[in-house]
């Protein structure tokens, strides 16, 4: 299984266990639907970055008062803000498919943000070279809505990037995206490479989390 | 007056300000229009550059205005318009020194938020926006208005009906493309065109998104369609980073120098977006002086295209034929009708699915009963409808009002069913054309009747035609149906239709619809006449029938007419669908297998297929009661142990409910009176958008056969506690996603709690655990989709299972 499908597969539930082969085929046929349908749109800047001592970090103009950012961020200079969606298209084809087949609809929405998450991947590693070659390390990918990183900083994401006009990534006033198969996260720029883990899921306090990466 | 001037002489408009603004101390985060009062003469001195650059027509300080109704409260939106206009005014007294007439265009922006039923933002919402900035700015004094890097046709047409209703100044509207010249919401050029068009805008464009050089191959498609005269507005190219700041690096020789050949190609107003300033403008005016007046240029013409659309692709009528689906209509269809007395909007959606994935390029919407809100019902299913499908609709209806509250909140220009020769149908209907736009169906038959000659239908289409005129709708935006006349009473009547066709067509180069069906009624194997018909319609040069895409008969006729034809280019469509079929339904595989099975392992086909094995010999109920409910409780329990998944269980229910549905015409058919079912409400809450949870309770909730009044998503919890007493509910679900709506996840609990104490709540969502459904003051939290079945059915005092 390629790691899309793994990741769609785990956000089924499934777990250690082995998925099933049907739903391993709704998996696959989404992912084609998916790639003939869905254009992933990203806008990302570059901001410079100040990470005092005491819980806040501040890119800009923007103070964001989060331990856990601040731990993520401590030695960084420069931030990447960066927004990404796959377009109200995919919200059109899961309520489509609620209406005539809610299976399929359950496996598209896992499917999606598997894609999302890849899509956000392939992307981080182009930039990685190209900050590589500036003399900067990354550190993983936070978003509002992490640990202590309050939700209602996407506001400032959607300001600060003019996600609307350039990718037509929005908010409710809930905060929550529209559409919603999006994504805001910073991402630290350092001068030392400082091993980090991988990626969010492992460093979450939920052990008891049935989509856990295992 | 600008209107007098707009399409004869080449006009230019002003560049970006952002940059300039920066220059002049504007700190990151500032709101730009607030300078208007409180940097008032740094705006003035900006836009007197632009004038004495040489531009017609200068923005006002207004993009994001709207917006402000939203995100700012320390200053009056009236007062920032106001100060926003007199600065352009002022700039233009101090700028122009030559005596030539200038304008202050009012810039509107757009709101910042995605609209309904994909964001959250309301469409008269959005119209109340634009029209306060509209009405601010016609009464400070604006020339006209300029609607400009609208991403969302949904959105550009609220804005546009909003400064034609509410002001009487000329409308602009540039709307923001990407390279392959698609909206962000998916729409196309010719969609673009179409619904700006039939909105008529004086002008319509492109700006920023791009430079000139990536401007030029969507102009020329632009310039194809659209027959209002043509904006472009590039950026100073492609935006490029550096230290974390955004900058543009063409520069005024090379933008103007792209410029002309822009206007060359006859854009009719140019100017500059992000990163452009009065030096580019100044460029682009030396580079086009001898350009000024259009007659020197080359005189373009659009084509007359017949377009519809929707938010996405547009559908172009006149060239291939097409199919206009039928079946959302409840004529001679019992349980469409009892779907529309029931409310289920679900029903009618499957209807629109089911033909677009066989094949329909347009919906067809009638939703006529009698003793039915029709207008309401319209709106609604036709909102829906674009919800789930990106295919133009044909909004049909006999009631006016219905007619016009769709057009108002139809997102694209529709097809509208229909006007006819009576004097009174055209006084009623023509007026909505103009205001809304659309492509209206024009039916030959008046005060008189429905003439019995080719020629005398002709002649009322005809009619038709120049009384569309006198409102300013063109020809291309009338299609002809020249009727079809069953010809078991009138034997003439297919001959009639067929030369009646051709007619007019060659008489005024019209597109044609038919309802194809008529032409068989009263006669047996309807299918055989239908189909033969249509191909014979087509052979006439029907541009699209209205006919039934469910049909394997109509779609033959049509798929053959395209192979034969060469529409279907190296038969790819034919052979896609026909290679490899036989003429006989396949059986379904796995034979020998029980209903119980089926449904455990979740396939659809052997379970509606075994439904109806079973029913030759046992009653319905016993069915249910002996092989379904066994089967659903043992997936269900594995779903619990773990052993089964979730995609499983669903699939399962999926299966169960195919059957349920065979089962449920038996019941119907005996006379069996079917068991009163359980009522429970389902919502996410207002604020939440995301529903797929909800979604999936509601399938296993209605596999245990309870009665599920879905109210969907982002629901106020005044409309769920008037459903529930409405209804008399004992129970209600409802889901949140996020901590930012579980406030209002409690908001409605309390609520329900004063108004209908009866009512148990269950909840759940990602968010949600047992401590957190405690403290809102929830009755059940269900972890997963079977708890909450398991506590349904503890609620209405059923066996557990």
């Amino acid at each position: 299984m390629d790691s899309r499908v793994k990741e769609a597969v785990r956000y089924l539930g499934y777990g250690r266990h082995a998925v099933d082969e049907k739903t391993k085929g709704l998996v696959r046929d989404s992912f084609e639907e998916l790639d003939r349908t869905v254009q992933g749109r990203l806008v990302y800047r570059i901001f410079e970055l100040d990470v005092p001592d005491d819980g806040r970090v501040k890119i800009e103009d923007l103070e964001i008062a989060s331990r856990n950012l601040a731990k993520n961020m401590k030695g960084c200079r420069r931030a990447v803000m960066l927004g990404a969606t796959l377009g109200i298209q995919v919200d059109m084809l899961m309520k489509r498919y609620s209406l005539t087949d809610m299976t399929r609809a359950l496996v598209l929405q896992a499917c999606a943000a598997a894609a999302l998450e890849e899509y956000l991947d392939e992307w981080q590693e182009k930039f990685k070279n190209e900050a590589a070659g500036e003399g900067y390390y990354l550190r993983p990918r936070f978003s509002p809505g992490y640990g202590d990183f309050d939700i209602s900083h996407q506001k400032d994401f959607i300001r600060m990037l003019d996600s609307a006009k350039k990718i037509g990534l929005t908010m409710t006033d809930g905060c929550m995206l529209t559409p919603t198969k999006s994504v805001t996260a910073v991402i630290g720029m350092s001068r030392e490479d400082i091993p980090c883990h991988k990626k969010g899921c492992e460093e979450c306090k939920k052990t008891d989390c049935i989509y856990r990466r295992q | 007056m600008i209107l007098e001037r707009l399409g004869k002489e080449l006009l230019y408009f002003d560049g970006g300000t952002g940059t300039l603004l920066q220059e002049k101390g504007m700190k990151p985060g500032e709101l730009p229009e607030t300078w208007n009062l409180t940097h008032t003469e740094e705006m003035v001195d900006i836009h007197r550059q632009y004038f004495e650059a040489g531009s017609d027509i200068v923005l006002t300080n207004t993009f994001g205005a709207n917006a402000l109704k939203f995100h700012n409260t320390d200053y009056e939106l009236e007062d920032i318009v106001a100060a926003a206009v007199v600065n352009v005014k002022e700039g233009a007294w101090m700028g122009v020194h030559d005596g030539r007439e200038v304008y202050a265009a009012l810039d509107i922006g757009p709101t910042g938020k995605l609209l309904k039923p994909m964001g959250d933002l309301d469409f008269e919402e959005a119209y109340d926006a634009f029209k306060e900035v509209a009405r601010c700015g016609e009464e400070a004094g604006a020339d006209l208005i300029h609607i400009e890097t609208m991403s969302d046709t949904y959105e550009v047409k609220a804005a546009v009906l909003a400064a034609k209703e509410n002001t009487s100044l000329p409308v602009f509207a540039t709307m923001i493309f990407d390279e392959k010249g698609k909206l962000l919401t998916g729409g196309d050029i010719p969609s673009v065109v179409a619904l700006l068009e039939g909105l008529r805008v004086d002008a319509l464009g492109i700006n920023c998104g791009m430079g000139p050089a990536q401007m030029i191959p969507l102009l020329e498609e632009i310039l194809k369609y659209a027959s209002v005269p043509v904006i472009v507005k590039p950026n100073a190219g492609l935006p490029k980073q550096k230290d974390g700041q955004v900058y543009y690096d063409v520069t005024p020789a090379e933008f103007a120098k792209i410029m002309r050949e822009i206007a060359e190609m006859g854009a009719s107003a140019v100017g500059g977006c992000c990163g452009t300033t009065p030096r580019h403008i100044r460029a682009l005016v030396k580079k086009t002086e001898k350009l000024k007046s259009l007659s020197v240029r080359e005189k373009r013409k659009a084509e007359d295209f017949t377009i519809v659309s929707s938010y996405g692709k547009a559908v172009i009528l006149g060239e291939e034929p097409r199919i206009i689906g039928e079946r959302i209509n409840p004529t001679g269809k019992k349980k469409f009708k009892e779907a529309l007395k029931n409310h289920d909007i679900d029903y009618i959606l499957r209807e629109g699915i089911a033909q677009q994935d066989a094949g329909a390029h347009i919906l067809d919407v009638n939703v006529g009963l009698p003793d039915i809100d029709e207008p309401a019902l319209m709106k609604e299913t036709v909102t829906e409808l674009q919800s789930v499908t990106s295919l133009p609709l044909q909004i049909d209806s006999v009631d006016v009002r219905a007619l016009e509250a769709a057009m108002r909140i139809y997102n694209g220009k529709p097809m509208i069913n229909s006007v006819n020769g009576k004097q009174e149908s055209m006084d009623a209907v023509l007026p909505l054309i103009q205001k809304y736009g659309g492509v209206v169906v024009g039916l030959t038959l008046d005060e008189k009747g429905i003439p019995d000659t080719p020629e005398g239908r002709a002649d009322i289409a005809g009619k038709i035609i120049e009384e569309a005129k006198k409102y300013g709708i063109q020809k291309k935006d009338i299609v002809i149906d020249v009727l079809a006349m069953t010809i078991s009473s009138d034997p003439e009547g297919a001959k009639t239709t067929l030369a009646a066709l051709r007619l007019v067509k060659e008489r005024y180069g019209v597109c044609t619809v038919l309802g194809v069906s008529n032409i068989s009624f009263g006669l047996p194997c309807r299918p055989a006449i239908n189909s033969n018909f249509y191909t014979m319609a087509l052979q006439a040069g029907l541009s699209a029938g209205i006919i039934n895409p469910l049909s394997e008969d109509m779609m033959r006729s049509y798929d053959s007419f395209c192979a034969l034809m060469n529409y279907d280019k190296n038969c790819e469509r034919y052979i896609g669908r026909y290679a490899g079929q036989t003429n006989t339904a396949p059986a379904p595989k796995n034979e020998g297998i029980t209903l119980r099975t089926a449904i455990e392992k979740g396939l659809k086909e052997e379970a509606h297929h075994l439904a109806g094995v079973l029913l030759a010999e046992r009653k319905p109920l016993e069915i249910i009661n002996e092989e379904m409910i066994p089967a659903l409780d043992t997936v269900g329990k594995g779903f619990e142990k773990g052993t089964v998944f979730l995609p499983q269980l669903l699939m399962s229910a999926d299966a169960a409910k195919i059957a349920f549905a065979v089962l449920k015409d038996a019941i119907k058919e005996t006379g069996d009176t079917e068991q009163k079912r359980d009522k429970i409400v389902l919502a996410t809450v207002k604020g939440d958008i995301h529903d797929i949870g909800k979604n999936i309770v509601k399938v296993l909730l209605q596999n245990y056969s309870f009665d599920v009044i879905d109210l969907g998503k982002d629901v106020a919890p005044e409309k769920i506690v008037e459903t529930v007493i409405r209804e008399d509910v004992k129970l209600a679900g409802l889901s949140a996603l996020m901590t930012t709506t579980v406030a209002s996840m409690e908001e409605t609990i309390k609520k329900l709690r004063e108004k209908k104490p009866d009512c148990k709540v269950m909840v759940g969502g990602a968010v949600l655990n047992q401590e957190y459904a405690d403290m809102i003051g929830a009755d059940f939290y269900g972890k997963d989709a079977m708890q909450s079945v398991y506590y349904a059915q503890k609620c209405f005092g059923r066996q557990e299972i």
